[in-house]
């Protein structure tokens, strides 16, 4: 039976060749944009370079003092990391790393600007970067308060040139001090905000002594490594009885808020307690996506409800001679489930096409936008509801035609 | 005719009235931003640095951390290329970076108000000019807490044309008085693409020189990278401990630039493809309607209509269909400026509206034109033979 459909539905989309265009336009231009929109998602939320370990990690993003007149919300300091969230028992291992910070630097008369970050030992263990060259500083070297730096890719080719020649052992000058270079890592995006820098240098090394201050707020996050996946309920609770017995700092609050979050939920955490990021980022997306889908699908019922009609002798015909209104409606389901299939098809031509340009653009450095399983998957599933969203309201239409005028409609 | 079709032509209004207040959108958006575009900058950005520094100088006596900072400024200010320099706290132009306050006029509480503070020398940095009245000058130290420059735009939404020179307010709670000094003109702190916000100028005092965070500096046209290193020098050996950055505003303001234009140019895009597919999906419709209706229009054209009318009945009617549904968006979109949602001038949204209904009856216009042609090129004798 389904064969048979898939018959009609290619002979009736090679009869009317303009209509076939309109439809297969709209849908193929719909999903390039959805699926464009979902690469994009899934290369911010699902990328899992440089932290590999995520299913065994929580994030500290933020502390927040809650009072009755006021708020104040921001990182943590080090003191915090170290002397409270250190001092935690389920924890393997704590990488602690400053928010980036930009510098310049002056070679040959060019100015280079530097995003930097400073780190201590265990973040290099607990987060997975892919060494081009040499390895990372140990904890021995940070202890030490060596002047030893990681730096990107990028910056190696911007600072010593393209030639391909190793950068380990020489030195990269910033914030007019002069650090050796003991590895170079694969680049990452701005948009990993918690892990992009172009050089990474140990906390040791820092002009100001970070544990000298002892609040709570400053410029570092952390990233919690449980020893197995096991362990990290565990360890969201340990640190949420931490937080609770935590001494308030001052007369002005009476409530200090930080959660230890799985990596999505500490992308889209806002600073503000009483707004959920989760909740903000979905409803925009959803919206985008529904105004972006609500035209095409308009305009798809319009031009099927047409196409439908044009065919209603055919209709009259199967229905003098006793096809059901369901096995009508099912019919032209299928038939628009073969369009939209085949505009999808050519959505996904369009959309490489798309993210090529977009890639090639570098609107974001690093960011390439792949077209991956995980983003089929999401158009497959758009292009189902697209396809019974724009196909059922005419099915439901047609199956209604009354047998004698669809018969004497010609 | 069209109220016996309601059914069938309910879909192609509705999908007219989408198409509608996505071009009233994307008209509102492009329109404000080109009107703020017109609108000057207020400053001379071209030319003009910022220097990050943070205070980490170990001595906490006021008299030296107040002479390292003065003797600092007056140091930058001696090099050859150097035209101006002053201090400024952090939200300079272009850096997104927000100090707001509420005052309180006449009891009426005013909110978003941009705080900056400086010194006398910023309207020189900056190229900003004195709309009324003067700026700070050294003998206002005394007094600061009592006087205050705001900008053009605060100025007119207080007092309108009347003179503002002299006048007090009172700060959110309307406890601390300040008298107004000079009116300097309005500058556009997010870009070129955004309005000028309110704004109000206080002079630094010898302590906020700590806090401030970045001396702004005028350099001389075709100034290189290599003073850039030896400015770059000089206040990393001043400042040892300190994280310097500095930063050209022209780069600064492109990057502010594109948070406009990067979605104006997707919206477009999405729009425009939108477009076309509404486009051809009114075109297809009307054809379709066209070879329904045969039988109708060659009757006409038996009892004598001449072509141009038919064609014209055809037009005439998507056109109907398109006012229908342009009323409906009309309706819509005037709640815009009504309930000042966004808080666009409302010339804006007047603009946007007017040129999305020419827009669309243009778009309708030309889908049908052909139909309509089609339609008058139907021979009576085949289309009656056909029924």
């Amino acid at each position: 039976m389904l064969k048979n459909y898939f018959k009609i539905a290619i002979a009736v989309l090679r009869r009317r060749k303009f209509f076939t265009f309109i439809s297969l336009f709209g849908i193929s231009f719909t999903l390039t944009i959805l699926m464009v929109l979902t690469a994009f998602i899934d290369k911010v939320v699902n990328d899992n370079y440089p932290d590999r370990k995520r299913d065994r990690s929580l994030y500290l993003g933020n502390i927040e003092l809650r009072g009755k007149e006021s708020m104040n919300s921001s990182s943590f300091s080090y003191y915090f990391l170290t002397h409270f969230a250190g001092s935690m028992k389920t924890p393997e291992m704590i990488a602690i790393s400053s928010r980036s910070n930009s510098t310049n630097t002056y070679v040959n008369n060019r100015k280079i600007t530097i995003d930097y970050k400073y780190t201590n030992a265990d973040y290099w263990n607990v987060l997975d970067y892919d060494f081009i060259e040499g390895k990372a500083f140990t904890k021995q070297q940070s202890d030490n308060g060596d002047r030893v730096v990681v730096i990107s890719e990028d910056k190696k080719k911007e600072y010593f040139g393209d030639d391909n020649s190793p950068a380990v052992g020489k030195y990269i000058e910033a914030d007019n001090v002069k650090y050796r270079i003991c590895g170079v890592v694969r680049s990452i995006p701005i948009t990993a905000y918690n892990f992009y820098a172009d050089i990474y240098l140990p906390i040791t090394t820092m002009k100001t002594n970070p544990a000298s201050d002892k609040g709570y707020m400053g410029g570092f996050v952390a990233v919690l490594l449980a020893k197995s996946t096991d362990d990290v309920p565990k360890m969201q609770q340990e640190y949420a009885t931490l937080i609770s017995k935590l001494p308030i700092p001052g007369k002005e609050w009476d409530h200090i808020y930080s959660h230890a979050d799985p990596y999505i939920q500490s992308y889209v955490r806002t600073g503000n307690e009483e707004k959920s990021g989760m909740l903000y980022a979905i409803g925009a997306v959803v919206i985008f996506a529904l105004f972006v889908m609500l035209l095409p699908t308009l305009n798809l019922v319009n031009v099927n409800i047409t196409r439908i009609m044009e065919r209603s002798s055919e209709i009259g015909v199967r229905k003098a001679f006793g096809a059901s209104s369901k096995t009508l409606v099912y019919q032209f389901i299928v038939e628009n489930m073969i369009l939209t299939f085949l505009g999808s098809l050519i959505g996904v031509v369009f959309s490489i096409v798309v993210m090529y340009f977009i890639n090639s653009a570098k609107l974001i450095a690093n960011l390439d936008l792949t077209l991956n399983f995980t983003v089929l998957c999401y158009a497959l599933l758009t292009c189902i509801v697209f396809g019974l969203l724009s196909g059922v309201y005419p099915a439901w239409r047609m199956s209604k035609l009354n047998i004698v005028t669809a018969l004497k409609a010609q | 005719m069209i109220w016996n079709k309601k059914k069938q032509n309910s879909l192609l209004i509705s999908e007219i009235f989408l198409s509608f207040l996505v071009i009233f959108g994307v008209f509102s958006f492009a329109i404000n931003s080109y009107r703020n575009y017109i609108t000057p900058m207020g400053i001379e950005y071209k030319n003009l640095w910022a220097i990050s520094y943070n205070h980490t100088l170990e001595t906490n006596n006021p008299d030296s951390v107040t002479l390292v900072y003065e003797n600092l400024l007056r140091n930058i200010k001696a090099m050859p290329q150097v035209l101006s320099a002053s201090y400024s706290t952090g939200n300079i132009p272009f850096a997104s970076n927000h100090m707001s306050t509420g005052i309180t006029y006449k009891k009426e509480q005013i909110m978003n108000i941009n705080q900056y503070t400086s010194d006398e020398n910023f309207p020189k940095t900056m190229g900003a000019k004195m709309v009324a009245g003067r700026w700070y000058n050294k003998g206002d130290a005394v007094n600061r807490d009592r006087i205050i420059v705001i900008n053009e735009k605060l100025k007119e939404k207080m007092f309108g044309k009347e003179d503002a020179i002299g006048k007090v307010f009172g700060d959110y709670d309307d406890k601390k008085k300040v008298k107004i000094i000079g009116v300097v003109n309005s500058v556009k702190y997010e870009g070129d693409y955004q309005r000028p916000g309110y704004g109000m100028y206080k002079l630094h005092d010898t302590a906020s020189y700590k806090w401030m965070g970045k001396i702004m500096v005028k350099v001389t046209p075709g100034t290189d990278a290599g003073f850039e290193g030896k400015l770059y020098k000089l206040m990393a050996t001043t400042l040892k401990k300190s994280n310097i950055e500095i930063e050209h505003l022209d780069n600064k303001l492109r990057g502010a630039n594109n948070f406009t234009l990067i979605p104006l140019i997707i919206f477009s895009i999405v729009a425009a493809f939108l477009i076309i597919n509404v486009a051809l999906g009114i075109f297809g419709v009307l054809w379709y309607n066209i070879n329904k209706r045969k039988g109708e229009i060659g009757l006409r054209r038996a009892i004598g209509a001449p072509a141009s009318s038919v064609s014209m009945q055809i037009v005439a009617e998507s056109l109907i269909i398109t006012t229908l549904s342009l009323i409906l968006g009309t309706f819509f979109a005037v709640q815009f400026p009504l309930l000042h949602v966004f808080d666009l001038p409302a010339g804006v949204y007047i603009l946007a509206i007017c040129l999305a209904i020419a827009f669309i009856y243009l778009l309708v216009f030309i889908c049908s034109l052909h139909p309509g042609r089609q339609a008058a090129a139907v021979y009576p004798a085949v289309a009656l033979h056909e029924e």
